[in-house]
């Protein structure tokens, strides 16, 4: 420890600028929207009780609402039961800078919404993918015949192609069949994985032939192996299979931003953070901070959890 | 005889069963590679030939015209220079720091670990997100970034003319200034991508045997540094070549941050106005799908170069371990 000073000095000046924006995002979350102006506060804000303006805006008195609480307050002048009906406004929109921003998020955007869209596109993704690349995988591992060799060297071809860099084309087509603005457009431009299949095959080509002839022998068919005794073997693959496919869909933001305009009920969470910041005006970097709060803790948590095998399972690429 | 024939026969046919069932299996994949990654480039390809744009019924050919335009128009030359800036920035530097954090980290043994995790956060995390955060720490006036340098004045720190000019006037604008709006961008793609180079450097560590070391102290070199070239070096060597590509491909492909900081026009000046930006803005945004087209072919062609590149030298060169 004492010998290696200097290179936690080093690691721990980058751990400080790899944090700083964590650290703010979280940070803002918590604040009011005073705290933030003035950067006060510490890193959790004093917590406050505050008035939410737009809230006592909507709760104005009115006329009607006046004549309704004359009743209430017997006696006294129309101005003086305004000045107290606006009073209770206040008393209930008042609320703790926390709950203020986080309250916000998910009712000024359907954020909920948003969080599931996220989860049914990332899952079908790679239940689609998965489904073409396992068969595919096998018959370029286990099986003989003509043309096995081009349809790998066509694997080896794709593997150069970044589906993002076809993106024009891709939204061409989509766009010609009347496809924007759909799940569909949101997925089918991921359903095929040639990284997968490459992936895949690589794997089965370990698993040992003997077991495959075994199988052959109780009779099941080809396509049963893949599903019955391919699948099982293959879990860990798969699983960092998974990772990679799901960490990369769930925080893509240039592919939902091409195929869906405008229609929010599609929108995947990074759009709606950023039609949060669209419309922003400043008083709402609480509310927005805590959204993309929202959107990133599921994945960090996930991977503090299981940091081994999120490790392998992003650098996957890295078996190319 | 017949015995022999008969059996003959149907391993012939248990054969065919076996490629149509072979074929039956990479169909999909097939009919997908077909259509998902390859008749779009196609598309492109003739596309960039044409002024075709969605809505319109007929189109005419162009000829090379679109192309030509990307090699005279000032906006292309503004975009030719911000992707290079970004890719020639950001691949060496976060390479770099990538492999010196992942020595210091695989020195450590298993406190490092904790620094390991730290760093690969960016990675796991939201760029857009991520994006706006940053965003928030570069506002001029109550970012986070402007307010920690403005501790400095009054020190001897104002004795750089950066900050003297700063406590004087005002720190920079940095996202809204011209001279600064790339290299923030650069600074952020940096900033996300080094851990995942390091995790990659980190896992080409572990793999250089011991004895390697034992042997380079035996041939007289004792020094970290004589380590380090005679062994850890040579031995990266082809985590390195992925690690470069991989970087490169990351690096052509920035967008998130961009157009989150400038929804229009590429930065202040165009001065951040890469490729990726380029084709979503003129190609789908302006519906001008001939240029578009001619960047993404441009595009496909820069990456495909590198990534054959990196497939050469590891075939040919890099076989040390």
């Amino acid at each position: 420890m004492t010998k290696n000073w200097w290179k936690h000095l080093i690691l721990i000046v980058g751990t400080i600028v790899v944090l700083a924006p964590f650290y703010m995002m979280v940070s803002y979350s918590f604040k009011s929207p005073g705290e933030i102006d003035r950067g006060e506060g510490g890193f959790f804000g004093r917590q406050e009780m505050m008035v939410d303006p737009r809230c006592v805006a909507l709760r104005q008195p009115n006329r009607a609402d006046i004549e309704a609480a004359r009743t209430r307050f017997t006696g006294q002048a129309d101005t003086e039961i305004q000045a107290a009906l606006l009073a209770e406004a206040e008393a209930d929109c008042s609320m703790r800078p926390v709950v203020f921003n986080y309250s916000k998020a998910f009712t000024e955007a359907p954020l909920i919404l948003y969080l599931l869209n996220g989860v049914i596109v990332t899952v079908s993704i790679f239940l689609i993918q998965t489904l073409v690349a396992l068969p595919a995988a096998y018959a370029l591992a286990k099986l003989k015949f003509w043309g096995r060799e081009a349809v790998f060297g066509l694997v080896l071809f794709c593997l150069l192609i970044p589906v993002h860099a076809i993106a024009l084309p891709l939204y061409i087509v989509l766009a010609k069949f009347g496809l924007t603005n759909t799940y569909a457009a949101l997925i089918v431009p991921w359903t095929i994985s040639v990284f997968g299949i490459f992936l895949m095959r690589q794997f089965f080509m370990t698993v040992p032939d003997d077991l495959i002839d075994a199988a052959r022998m109780d009779g099941m068919t080809e396509f049963a192996i893949v599903w019955r005794v391919m699948l099982p073997t293959a879990v860990p693959a798969l699983l960092a299979f998974a990772i990679f496919s799901v960490v990369a869909h769930w925080n893509d933001y240039f592919w939902p931003r091409i195929v869906v305009t405008g229609n929010r009920e599609l929108f995947t969470p990074p759009l709606g953070l950023r039609e949060f910041k669209g419309d922003g005006d400043g008083s709402f970097f609480g509310p927005m901070m805590a959204t993309a709060t929202i959107i990133v803790t599921p994945l960090i948590v996930a991977f503090l959890l299981a940091q081994r095998r999120f490790i392998e399972g992003i650098t996957l690429s890295g078996m190319k | 005889m017949a015995l022999i024939e008969a059996s003959h026969g149907s391993k012939v046919s248990q054969d065919n069963h076996q490629v149509r069932t072979a074929w039956s299996m990479t169909a999909p994949a097939l009919a997908l590679m077909f259509l998902i990654l390859l008749v779009p480039i196609v598309v492109a390809g003739v596309l960039s030939f044409s002024n075709y744009s969605l809505g319109n019924t007929g189109f005419d050919w162009v000829g090379s015209q679109n192309y030509e335009r990307l090699f005279s128009r000032s906006t292309y030359e503004k975009m030719f220079i911000a992707t290079f800036t970004y890719v020639v920035t950001v691949v060496p530097i976060s390479v770099g720091l990538g492999l010196g954090a992942a020595l210091l980290v695989h020195s450590l043994g298993r406190v490092g670990d904790i620094y390991k995790t730290i760093y690969f956060l960016p990675v796991m995390a939201t760029l857009l997100a991520m994006a706006i955060a940053w965003e928030f720490m570069l506002h001029p006036t109550i970012g986070m970034v402007n307010r920690t340098l403005e501790i400095a004045c009054g020190t001897w720190l104002e004795t750089i003319p950066f900050f003297l000019q700063g406590c004087e006037g005002s720190f920079p604008l940095w996202l809204g200034d011209r001279d600064y709006a790339i290299w923030v961008v650069c600074f952020i793609g940096i900033w996300q991508g080094f851990g995942f180079n390091m995790v990659l450097f980190l896992a080409g560590l572990t793999s250089v045997h011991r004895e390697l070391y034992n042997a380079a102290e035996m041939d007289g070199a004792r020094s970290g540094w004589e380590q380090f070239r005679l062994v850890t070096w040579p031995a990266l060597g082809p985590t390195t070549v992925f690690v470069v590509t991989i970087s490169c491909i990351r690096a052509f492909q920035v967008f998130d941050t961009i157009e989150a900081f400038w929804p229009q026009g590429g930065g202040p000046s165009k001065s951040a106005y890469v490729m990726m930006f380029a084709i979503f803005e003129k190609g789908i945004q302006q519906n001008l799908i001939g240029v578009g087209s001619a960047i993404t072919m441009l595009f496909l062609l820069f990456v495909m170069f590198l990534t054959l590149i990196q497939r050469w030298l590891i075939e040919r060169k890099v076989h040390y371990g």
